[in-house]
Parts: structure tokens; C-alpha cells; sequence
């Protein structure tokens, strides 16, 4: 048996690397069959944004946020708070081919994994 | 025990780049093992020979090299996060037709699926951010 | 149960609240680094009752003086809080 792994995505596209990084470790992971489940929390949640980085000259992270599915990462949640904090409705953070969960208790979700990358 | 670190924190920029090496000693003080310490963000940038900080401070890559050494530790840097920030090591820089090659002697560049690897499989994994 | 580390201030950012706010019922705290200026008794957020710990390095490092009702720890004791728990996530930024 090998560990349960969650992905913690705090953090929102462009500013800094780490849910770009985050994003290609998750899909690392996938890749070895050591599919994680992901939780978009905090500025994390802006990732499920639809995005226009053109004007900074950045690939698009919420285009590649599409590829999770089609890697098997199916199980992806959103931290209901953050979303509600930052004024964002589920309609606003969908991604194709997911489904994408709404979670009240990030505590409750967090501990029932072996381990959590934090990105 | 099985550790797993993971450091996002570059060297003499981010403390945590220092704390991740302080937690590997009381990790091996402690009787436990390192499965891996996989560099990552700018973490990678510990992975860098060219760092030299004064003789007054701490010189955190001669440390890494020799916990690696008296520990055979694996000290991943992550290839990817390292191309794109100029850690090479002499394969990668020829490869790539780079004029230097600058990936200290003890770490070693290679994919994310170390990081999937020593995620799925060793039994505590810590993370040191920036 | 989850060790939550969290690493910033809490004045300079909302590591430690976007943690506390992921806090369940029997997980432990630790502070570390610039995280130690939450462990002070005049701090602007309200700790976990139990069970949270203050790196003592980092808090000797900054002058901070520990809250009485909080755990100073050393680094050897660090790494036994990761025997006892998991996963072990960490906050920062």
C-alpha cells in the first residue's frame, strides 16, 4: 500500500511559481499511477479563475488545469470559505471534465491522507 | 522512520532552507532515516556550487554535502525547477549548449517522479516553505 | 491527526489564520520561524487550547518571550511531533 496524497493549493496563479509547480507535481504524481486528490484553498481557489495571462506573457495555468481529469486526478475540492471570502460562486471556478466539490471542513478532509503536499 | 523533505526555500534568502537542514541532523540524531530531500521552487538553488557567503555565516551547501556524505543522503534538486532557474549540472549544460555547469558535487537533478516516488513511499514527509 | 506547521508572521500574512481555519478537533500546532511572533501573549489570533508547540531556536533567535501555555520544543522534539502524527502539512506565505 502506498500513501493517499493530497495536493494543498494555496496560493494564486502568476504571483509566485508555486501553483504552476504545484500544478506540474500533481501531474507527476498522476503520471506514476500516485494520483492525488486536490484541494484548491485560500488564494488557491483563483487558479479555477478563467484566465488571460497573454498580456504577461504566461502560459495559461488554468488551461493546463485541464489536463487533471484527463490525468485521473477526478477528485478535486474547494474550500467553500475561501471561495465565499473572495466573493466567488462555484459557477465562476468549474473545470471541464471534474467534479469539483464544495467542502465546508478543510480539517476534516486534510486528515484522512497519509500525506499533503503544500504548494 | 522514513523522512521525506521537500524545501522550497532558497539559501541565504529564505530561512527555511536553513531549517530544512536543521531538521535533517535532529532527523538522523534521532535515529530515523532521510529517504530523500527533493529541492524544489527555489529550493533548487541550494543545489547551486557557485554559492559563497561570507566566512562569518553559515555555509549551508558545505553542510548538505556533508550530511550527504557521512549519510549517503539523496539529495534530489528538481530538473525542471532548476532548468528554468540556471542549476545545470555538466550533462544538462552541454546538452542545452550553456556556457557553465554549476550543480554541486552531492545533489543530484532528476524529474518529479522522485518527488511522486518519495511521496508515495516514505512514511512522513515534511515541507519547508519560502 | 494533522501537524500543522506554519512558518510566517502573523502580522505579515494569513498562514496562520488559513490554518487555523483547516484546524479539526485533536491536531497540534507548531510555530517555526517567523511563526514564533504568534506565540507571544499579546498575539493577534487565538491559539488551539491544546497541543500547540513554539520551535524555542526560532523564538531565543527573534527575543520572543513564549506564552506560558504554550510548548517550547527543540528540534529533536520536532521530529518525534511528526512520529506522532500525520500528514504533516505545512503553511507558509
Amino acid at each position: 500500500m502506498t500513501n493517499s496524497i493530497l495536493a494543498l493549493c494555496r496560493h494564486a496563479p502568476y504571483g509566485t511559481t508555486f501553483a504552476r509547480e504545484g500544478l506540474e507535481a500533481v501531474l507527476a504524481c498522476a503520471a506514476m499511477d500516485q494520483i492525488p486528490e486536490v484541494l484548491f484553498i485560500n488564494d488557491g481557489v483563483y487558479q479555477l479563475l478563467a484566465q488571460n495571462p497573454q498580456a504577461i506573457a504566461e502560459k495559461s495555468l488554468y488551461r493546463n488545469l485541464q489536463a487533471l481529469p484527463m490525468f485521473g486526478v477526478e477528485r478535486i475540492y474547494i474550500c467553500q470559505r475561501s471561495a465565499t471570502e473572495r466573493g466567488l460562486a462555484l459557477s465562476q471556478l468549474q473545470l471541464t471534465g471534474a467534479d469539483v466539490q464544495l467542502l465546508e471542513d478543510p480539517g476534516s478532509l486534510i486528515r484522512r491522507f497519509d500525506q499533503v503536499l503544500s504548494f | 522512520m522514513q523522512f521525506t523533505l521537500v524545501v522550497y526555500g532558497a539559501p541565504h534568502s529564505a530561512q527555511g532552507a536553513g531549517t530544512a537542514l536543521r531538521f535533517a541532523k535532529a532527523v538522523l540524531a534521532s535515529g530515523h532515516s532521510i529517504f530523500r530531500v527533493f529541492f524544489y521552487g527555489d529550493g533548487i538553488h541550494n543545489g547551486s556550487a557557485l554559492a559563497t557567503p561570507p566566512q562569518d555565516e553559515q555555509d549551508l551547501l558545505r553542510q548538505w554535502q556533508a550530511l550527504q556524505q557521512s549519510h549517503q543522503l539523496d539529495l534530489t534538486v528538481c530538473i525542471a525547477a532548476a532548468q528554468r532557474r540556471g542549476v545545470l549540472s555538466e550533462s544538462e549544460a552541454n546538452r542545452l549548449e550553456r556556457p557553465a555547469a554549476n550543480l554541486a558535487d552531492g545533489f543530484t537533478l532528476a524529474g518529479l517522479g522522485q518527488l511522486a516516488e518519495a511521496t508515495a513511499l516514505s512514511d512522513r514527509l515534511v515541507s519547508f516553505g519560502g | 491527526m494533522t501537524l500543522h506547521i506554519v512558518n510566517q508572521s502573523p502580522h505579515a500574512g494569513s498562514a496562520l489564520r488559513d490554518c487555523l481555519n483547516a484546524f479539526a478537533e485533536g491536531d497540534a500546532l507548531l510555530l517555526i520561524e517567523d511563526g514564533v511572533y504568534a506565540a507571544q501573549e499579546k498575539a493577534p489570533l487565538e491559539l488551539p487550547e491544546n497541543d500547540v508547540f513554539v520551535l524555542s531556536a526560532d523564538a531565543e533567535a527573534r527575543g520572543i518571550a513564549i506564552a506560558p501555555d504554550l510548548t517550547a520544543i527543540d528540534d529533536l522534539r520536532w521530529v518525534t511531533l511528526c512520529v506522532e502524527h500525520t500528514p504533516i502539512v505545512s503553511w507558509f506565505r
